[in-house]
């Protein structure tokens, strides 16, 4: 009712021009209410799966910092928690994926399954490393948005008792009513994007083989 | 005196336009992707020898080097003073920023260095920083970048690193931007200050490089294209002033090919 009388309004002191105008105005209003409804009902949930991927981060850091942090626990025990944590917390298979690139397609069925698998070792071993360097450092997620289609970017800082804090952005992937980490982003440098660098020189110095990194990953 | 520093200037800026428009006719071979950045690298195979060299430099003389730095120079010396190299290259920043059209990025880095200065006892203590008034560090690279021009072909510099022609030449702009090199170049002073700071940026820098370069290092199977990737990244980063909702990183498919 409101409406209707602003349009008429809006008609009235604007003159013919604004005639088409409301036509089209009330072509939307009477659309309205179903279409918005249902735009208020995807907003919605898309926020809250932006707000459970910002948990799921957050969750995840607990964890790690629980184990990390754990003097009383063996070196053995903290490595066998970190390669679970990281098993269910990170896509390996979409990281692997990414990583290799167009070569994927040149791979043959028994190469991909045992990259798959080197691969999800590699990571393991690397990430091991970088946050075996756990320092107590505070971990603060300050923000989360809905990115592209499919992702969500939970940003978080690395502040140390002193100095510069660092920026980590999590690219989290909400599937099948599971989260899970496909990028890490350090001030802006994705770790996706550059082991996809890593190991496209590697595959396009062997001169296109992907045994070439298979031979790397091996090692 | 003033004259044949300027002859300098006009001949790196000289040399540095006939370069980029040289780098921008290569060739797709050339062309490698990072994410969604183009990176036109022509000079690999020198570029190849350069960061080899400098591979082997770092690990026997560089990083023991600073190791060593880090032993003896205790944390709080080290910090001082890489804030007073940043208040000294302040006024480049607050130039590159004006250049850019970044208004408010000028005022906080003018806020930010009086504060250290007059409070942080001359820029020895990041005092602004403690307040929570954190600053870019802006190079004519990046104004470069904001202005529109691309990167050019792709640089190992000898000693230093990953670089680009547009950075690169930046880089020697920026050098003329700065006052204290200007100050240094005076007659009543001496030249080896600007020298000297050049010194100790480079030592700060390359410390505060060497925990990252030793990782990526030690995870990456071609740390040539490891280096250039991160460059490029870290680049972008910059140029965009990393507002804390800008990274991204690239896009992932959601493969169904496995």
């Amino acid at each position: 009712m409101k409406n209707a009388l602003l349009i008429g309004l809006c008609a009235f002191t604007l003159g013919s021009a604004s005639s088409v105008m409301a036509s089209q105005i009330t072509i939307s209003e009477s659309s309205k209410s179903s279409s918005a409804h249902s735009l208020l009902q995807f907003v919605s949930s898309d926020s809250q799966i932006t707000k459970g991927a910002e948990n799921f981060v957050i969750n995840m850091a607990q964890r790690g910092i629980d184990f990390l942090s754990d003097q009383e626990i063996s070196q053995e025990r903290r490595t066998k928690e970190f390669k679970k944590l990281l098993e269910t917390s990170f896509d390996m298979k979409t990281l692997a994926r990414f990583s290799m690139g167009r070569h994927w397609r040149t791979a043959t069925d028994k190469q991909k399954k045992e990259y798959l698998a080197l691969f999800e070792k590699m990571i393991i071993n690397v990430y091991s490393r970088r946050f075996g360097e756990y320092e107590g450092q505070k971990f603060d997620v300050r923000q989360s948005r809905p990115e592209g289609k499919r992702d969500h970017i939970v940003t978080s800082y690395i502040v140390p008792e002193e100095g510069q804090e660092v920026q980590v952005d999590w690219r989290i992937r909400y599937r099948s009513g599971k989260y899970k980490v496909v990028d890490v982003i350090v001030e802006g440098v994705s770790m996706a994007v550059t082991q996809r660098s890593d190991f496209s020189a590697v595959i396009q110095r062997g001169g296109g083989k992907v045994s070439v990194l298979l031979d790397h990953l091996r090692k | 005196m003033f004259e044949g520093k300027f002859k300098k200037l006009a001949l790196s800026l000289a040399l540095g336009c006939t370069l980029l428009i040289g780098g921008c006719s290569g060739s797709n071979k050339d062309t490698v992707y990072v994410g969604d950045i183009e990176v036109s690298d022509p000079f690999e195979g020198a570029n190849r020898v350069i960061s080899d060299f400098n591979q082997g430099f770092d690990q026997i003389i560089l990083h023991p080097f600073l190791e060593g730095y880090r032993f003896i120079v205790p944390k709080p010396a080290r910090t001082g003073l890489s804030n007073l190299l940043t208040t000294l290259q302040s006024p480049v920043s607050f130039a590159n920023q004006l250049l850019q059209g970044d208004l408010d990025g000028a005022v906080t880095t003018l806020e930010k260095t009086t504060i250290n200065v007059f409070v942080g006892a001359g820029g020895l203590f990041d005092v602004a920083g403690y307040e929570g008034i954190t600053v870019e560090k802006e190079d004519f690279g990046q104004t470069l970048a904001v202005w529109g021009l691309d990167h050019g072909p792709y640089f190992v510099v000898p000693f230093l690193g990953p670089s680009s022609l547009r950075d690169y030449s930046g880089y020697v702009v920026d050098s003329f931007m700065d006052p204290f090199y200007w100050w240094a170049n005076n007659d009543a002073n001496d030249e080896k200050w600007f020298y000297g700071k050049t010194a100790a940026n480079y030592l700060v820098l390359r410390e505060s490089l060497m925990d990252v370069l030793q990782e990526l290092e030690a995870s990456s199977f071609d740390y040539y294209a490891s280096v250039r990737s991160t460059y490029y990244q870290n680049r972008a980063a910059m140029v965009s002033d990393r507002s804390p909702g800008d990274f991204s990183g690239s896009d992932i498919p959601d493969y169904d090919d496995f």
